[in-house]
């Protein structure tokens, strides 16, 4: 995905053990299960993630649901601003295949074709625990990811 | 003259309380509306457009609430599809109606004539027909700009396709 | 004096701005004072309307619900009139109870996301987690039970009535929720209304004149708070809403401070609605019994409702087909982030922009459409 050594990765994405920084790129599905996420309830900060404002200081891009001609331009623009390494989390079944805009003239159809996606998490909208749990899955592949730099 | 007065004579068709529908022709339609407003069709519920394409029209519906009245007023108009164009309504109301055209120039391509400001609002860099209109065909574009016949996943959108 | 030429500059808010949604105005800026504020919408553009021209109006049940994502209810609501006019039905009593009740769940989880929005914008945390939490409640409690899902009901409310009937425990639920609820205003009332911090931030902000409200075509609690009493479900009664009793709030100041408590007396009045529709509805059928396959009434229909953020309405055109031939659908914050806004804006100060911005009650999605 993306092209680093290992091991550098490794080490950078070390961090992303203990806190996640999310730059979120507001869209409609990531919006409205992402605001029990982000507050009471379900209160991410309690596993060390926040929201930043600045795609600079962001670790995980997450984008929510279907994008359309004009925003995937500017996703593309996030995604190029924010430091390596960095992992991106497509919300919603409309990132995957276009889901109920499969024949709309607007949107895109798959995140993939425009920028790597490390996890899809699908669901219309996904579930705030589904989240938790895909950013459990970003944990474990830091995880392994460090193990098997170990090991060599 | 009252309201009812004013779209006598183009016999309005009373579909059920509160909403009246009533055809008018294209030249006689902004002197209408100014009447109207003045007499009360403050607000500009919407304005639509509908392409009657066997006809070779498109339809413009101007939907007009009265908050005195508590009526919705629907004034219908043809004009012709090959030579779209009609007096923009952006003096009589304002804000409300500009946007509400720019909207429709961008997705039906039609031409108001006096509105300021047409700008496109919602698709960036496009260069296709309008793509509201009925000969857009809109499944035929998407299926060749997004799905891969060669693609083993997406290629079920090119064998079974849905009319 | 001042050099005309170079005083001015460009400052883009939004897209990608925590406080702003999905959408952009470019504010031409002087200093601290706003020129002039132009919209760029279209973020979120699918085309909605042509969408439904492909499918039945079963299928448009489903799609209609994600015209906006903050209040999905209303928007089946509206589509399910639409039809329901083409087609003469008359849908059963129970049924109308029913839709009268989510709909106004809808306005209340609505409003509370906007009173989140609200404190976020004047830089208040604890409100934003206060209107969340309380949400949440509806979510879990009223629309999962209800219609299977806490966001999307997709399509419950349908043309001919509803999906499946209340469960059996909704009377116990829909009052504790109720109860929350009040709890939420009781809590809003102390810390947000009578805040004096929140006071200062919004009182006097971006006030709305009577005339310009009418003139640049905002409805629901933005012309309310303006000083115009109208009210889609009093004016233009759909439903049984003529058979209810309520108050239309309404403020004279037109300023943010006055769109927001317009906002939080709108809860109190839906809370009331749906007491009353919990009392009264009947027993018996929940829908009529609809053919996937039937074939549209020719005719045309215009359908409005008093949805969250003002007048949401759908045109609809059928020709006799399974399919409707047209479908325009007109959303409330089309007007109010465009018109109304770029008007707003105007002669601000940049620290303004974002309460002006959240106090008009915004849905991006439901102005791309
Ligand atoms: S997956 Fe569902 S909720 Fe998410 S963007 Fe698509 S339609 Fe919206």
């Amino acid at each position: 995905m993306v092209d680093m050594d290992k091991k550098v990765m490794a080490r950078k994405m070390g961090r992303l053990i203990r806190s996640i920084w999310i730059f979120n790129w507001f869209n409609s599905c990531g919006v409205t299960e992402l605001l029990p996420v982000v507050a009471s309830i379900y209160d991410m900060e309690r596993f060390g993630l926040i929201v930043v404002d600045n795609p600079k200081h962001a670790d995980v891009l997450i984008v929510g649901g279907y994008q359309t001609e004009k925003s995937i331009k500017r996703v593309i623009r996030i995604y190029n601003q924010m430091p390596e390494p960095k992992a991106v989390m497509a919300l919603g079944s409309c990132t995957i295949t276009g889901g109920m805009y499969w024949d709309s003239y607007n949107t895109i159809k798959r995140l993939s074709d425009y920028i790597p996606v490390t996890i899809y998490v699908p669901g219309c909208p996904p579930r705030p625990e589904a989240v938790f749990q895909a950013v459990g899955m970003i944990f474990e592949h830091v995880n392994q990811l460090k193990k098997e730099v170990k090991g060599k | 003259m009252s309201w009812e007065e004013i779209i006598k004579d183009y016999n309005p068709t009373i579909q059920r309380e509160r909403r009246i529908w009533v055809n008018i022709p294209k030249d006689k339609v902004y002197d209408i509306l100014q009447n109207l407003k003045n007499e009360g069709f403050e607000h500009l519920s919407s304005l639509s457009v509908t392409d009657w394409i066997d006809e070779g029209k498109f339809e413009i519906t101007y939907h007009l609430w009265s908050y005195k009245f508590k009526v919705l007023l629907t004034v219908k108009t043809k004009i012709d599809r090959e030579e779209a164009k009609i007096k923009s309504i952006y003096p009589i109301y304002d804000r409300s109606a500009w946007i509400h055209e720019r909207e429709m120039h961008e997705l039906f391509g039609i031409e108001f004539i006096g509105n300021p400001d047409l700008s496109p609002l919602f698709l960036e860099d496009w260069n296709e027909k309008p793509p509201f209109r009925k000969d857009f065909d809109w499944r035929e574009y998407v299926r060749s700009k997004y799905y891969n016949k060669e693609n083993e996943r997406e290629k079920a959108y090119w064998e079974v396709w849905l009319k | 004096m001042k050099d005309k030429e170079i005083g001015f500059y460009e400052l883009p808010f939004g897209p990608a701005h925590s406080g702003s949604g999905n959408f952009m105005v470019k504010l031409k800026v002087d200093g601290e004072r706003v020129v002039e504020a132009r919209a760029d919408p279209g973020y979120l553009h699918r085309g909605f309307e042509k969408l439904m021209e492909y499918r039945t109006p079963l299928q448009n049940a489903v799609v209609a619900d994600r015209v906006c994502i903050l209040e999905p209810l209303s928007w089946d609501l509206v589509h399910a009139e639409a039809v329901d006019e083409i087609m003469g039905w008359d849908i059963p009593e129970r049924a109308k109870y029913i839709r009268v009740i989510l709909a106004e769940f809808t306005r209340i989880q609505s409003h509370l996301i906007w009173f989140s929005g609200g404190s976020m914008a004047t830089g208040f945390q604890t409100g934003f987690m206060i209107g969340i939490g309380y949400r949440d409640y509806i979510l879990e409690h009223i629309f999962e039970p209800v219609t299977g899902a806490r966001v999307y009901p997709t399509g419950y409310i349908r043309p001919g009535g509803v999906r499946w009937d209340l469960p059996k425990d909704f009377d116990k639920k829909c009052y504790n929720v109720l109860k929350k609820i009040e709890k939420a205003v009781e809590d809003f009332d102390k810390l947000l209304f009578s805040n004096p911090v929140f006071k200062e931030r919004t009182q006097g902000v971006g006030v709305l004149s009577k005339e310009d409200a009418i003139r640049l075509g905002a409805t629901g609690p933005i012309i309310r708070a303006s000083g115009i009493e109208t009210d889609v479900r009093r004016d233009d009664p759909y439903e049984i809403y003529d058979e209810l009793e309520f108050n239309i709030p309404v403020m004279d100041e037109g300023d943010a401070y006055s769109r927001f408590f317009i906002g939080r007396m709108e809860i109190v009045e839906s809370m009331k609605i749906i007491r009353q529709a919990m009392e009264r509805m009947p027993r018996g059928e929940y829908s009529l019994k609809v053919n996937p396959f039937m074939k549209m009434k020719k005719g045309e229909s215009y359908a409005r409702i008093e949805a969250a953020r003002g007048e949401a309405a759908i045109y609809m055109v059928s020709t006799g087909d399974r399919k409707p031939y047209r479908v325009k659908i007109r959303g409330p914050s089309f007007l109010h982030l465009i018109p109304v806004l770029e008007f707003l804006l105007k002669d601000q100060q940049i620290a303004d922009v974002p309460t002006i911005y959240w106090s008009m009650n915004t849905c991006p999605a439901d102005m791309d459409r």
